[in-house]
């Protein structure tokens, strides 16, 4: 039993939220709007992976660096953790973005101002 | 190929999700700078998803059914993996920026106000109801496979508040409508939900079913996939406006009826149940038994309907034929269940309350319909009695078979 995928989630998730809170992304910007999305986005993923576990298509490793523990038939206790980092790293790179788009016209803007 | 498939039709709900939410949530101007920094996000995860999906499988997290897949990769990552970052990317940042959207002072479009949804959403669904819809499912499912799976544990939560979410909160939005065309009826004052609640309780409807009514077709095959489309018809032809179907007599209790059983009849197709003479008995014993709740629960109603100009199973045959028939119902009901296969015929046993609660009222006269009430209420804890018994009768059904 191990827990090293677990604990790389946990800082995976960490790191995110750290990105968050230090330029005001998401949680930070709207707490109760950033949960609706967060948990939206992990129950439609894990809805997916209930139905392809359900069609058989997805089958759970084997793999050392994994607890092992199962919250369902060939679902493990990493996967929701997983989703959760998943939807996170979505939305602190799309307000990341949304962040450096806004940005450029101001830029372009000012340059404008310089040289007239 | 499956897995390609079943990709394609999340990616499908995400896209339209995102394009909806993007369209009701930009601010003019705001749409492009949206799918552009969703173009980015999207970019960058797909480059850490060929990174890091291709380590996990490496490290033997996880692997797929070859016969399933495509088989195109990217390093050691099924193309397929990357439809759900895809899906993430475009839905999830919609969604975002239409709840977080600031109230545009010139346009129309402002900020509608949630406050109390999901409290008076719940209160709409009535709690006190939600287990007569998920039993009917869970029983007829778990009798014949014996086996508690995902799909039982999913359709369950559905037909307990999903379900009953939708059936209550579209009635409550489009019967304000019927009442407001009718001011005798108590008008404003008299309807249940504030207008302002009856765009985003519609939403609220769609987006807890449809995700469900989409796995569990998924699950199940052709027979799956006609009874959840006539659950989820009846649910909404019930009460939304153009169909009505609870103003057209007989409709009505049909429909009411359905609402029950077609939860038994999901359960049934999901767990591929051969069809018997018992079942079917059973099923349309079911049936009746709905058909008379629903019918003697509207005569009750039948003056403040006449007045409102409403049409019911009660208004049309007068409160005197509809106990009678309800009456009726109930006894045909309980006779057929002598006909099921053993332990069956106990099951008959339970006709005879709801007949007792509802003689009483054999000669009502459609002026002291109003007093039908009281049996009303009672009815609803009989059906806590009911269950019980139909629960021992299962768990003997279980014992004798296993």
């Amino acid at each position: 039993m191990g827990v090293l995928y677990l604990a790389s989630l946990l800082l995976g998730i960490s790191c995110m939220l750290l990105l968050d809170h230090r330029f005001r992304l998401f949680f930070w910007r709207d707490a109760k709007a950033a949960a609706i999305v967060t948990a939206v986005g992990v129950l439609f993923l894990l809805g997916w992976d209930l139905a392809g576990i359900g069609l058989g298509i997805f089958l759970r490793g084997e793999g050392t660096i994994a607890t092992g523990l199962l919250l369902a038939p060939e679902l493990p206790l990493e996967e929701p953790v997983f989703l959760l980092f998943l939807v996170l790293c979505t939305m602190v790179l799309y307000t990341g973005a949304r962040r450096m788009l806004d940005l450029v016209p101001a830029k372009r803007s000012e340059k404008e101002r310089e040289t007239v | 190929m499956t897995y390609l498939w079943l990709a394609l039709a999340f990616i499908a709900a995400a896209v339209v999700a995102g394009v909806i939410f993007a369209r009701q949530g930009a601010r003019p101007g705001e749409a492009r700078k949206h799918w552009k920094a969703v173009g980015l996000a999207f970019a960058a995860l797909a480059v850490l998803t060929a990174v890091f999906d291709s380590v996990m499988i490496g490290m033997e997290l996880f692997h797929y059914d070859a016969s399933h897949i495509l088989g195109l990769k990217i390093a050691l990552a099924p193309i397929e993996d990357f439809a759900y970052p895809l899906a993430g990317a475009v839905a999830l940042p919609g969604l975002w920026m239409w709840l977080t959207r600031k109230p545009n002072g010139s346009s129309s479009r402002s900020r509608p106000n949630l406050k109390g949804l999901v409290p008076q959403a719940l209160l709409a669904s009535r709690p006190v109801s939600w287990v007569n819809t998920a039993y009917p499912f869970a029983a007829a499912m778990l009798l014949t496979t014996r086996d508690i799976d995902w799909v039982l544990i999913l359709c369950t939560f559905y037909f307990l508040i999903p379900y009953n979410l939708a059936m209550y909160g579209i009635n409550d939005v489009f019967d304000y409508e019927s009442d407001l065309k009718n001011p005798r009826k108590g008008g404003i004052e008299g309807a249940l939900l504030q207008p302002r609640l009856h765009r985003p309780m519609l939403w609220l409807a769609a987006i807890t079913n449809i995700p469900f009514l989409l796995v569990l077709a998924f699950a199940g095959g052709p027979a799956a996939w006609i009874s959840l489309a006539v659950s989820a018809f009846a649910v909404v032809a019930y009460s939304v406006a153009g169909l009505r179907f609870k103003e057209r007599p007989v409709l009505d209790s049909l429909t009411s009826s359905t609402h029950f059983v077609s939860p038994a009849v999901v359960g049934l197709a999901l767990a591929g149940a051969n069809v018997t003479s018992g079942l079917l008995i059973l099923l349309a014993s079911f049936f009746l038994w709905g058909m008379a709740a629903h019918a003697f629960g509207a005569v009750q109603d039948i003056e403040p309907d006449r007045q409102a100009g409403i049409g019911s199973i009660a208004t049309v045959i007068g409160a005197r034929r509809t106990v009678r028939l309800a009456v009726g119902l109930w006894l045909v009901a309980g006779l057929a269940m002598l006909a099921a296969p053993w332990p069956g015929p106990l099951a008959a046993i339970i006709a005879v309350p709801y007949i007792v609660n509802c003689a009483p009222y054999w000669n009502v006269a459609d002026t002291t319909a109003a007093r039908t009430n009281v049996a009303w209420r009672l009815f609803i804890w009989l059906n806590y009695g009911s269950g019980f018994l139909v629960t021992l009768i299962f768990i003997l059904q279980w014992s004798l078979t296993s």
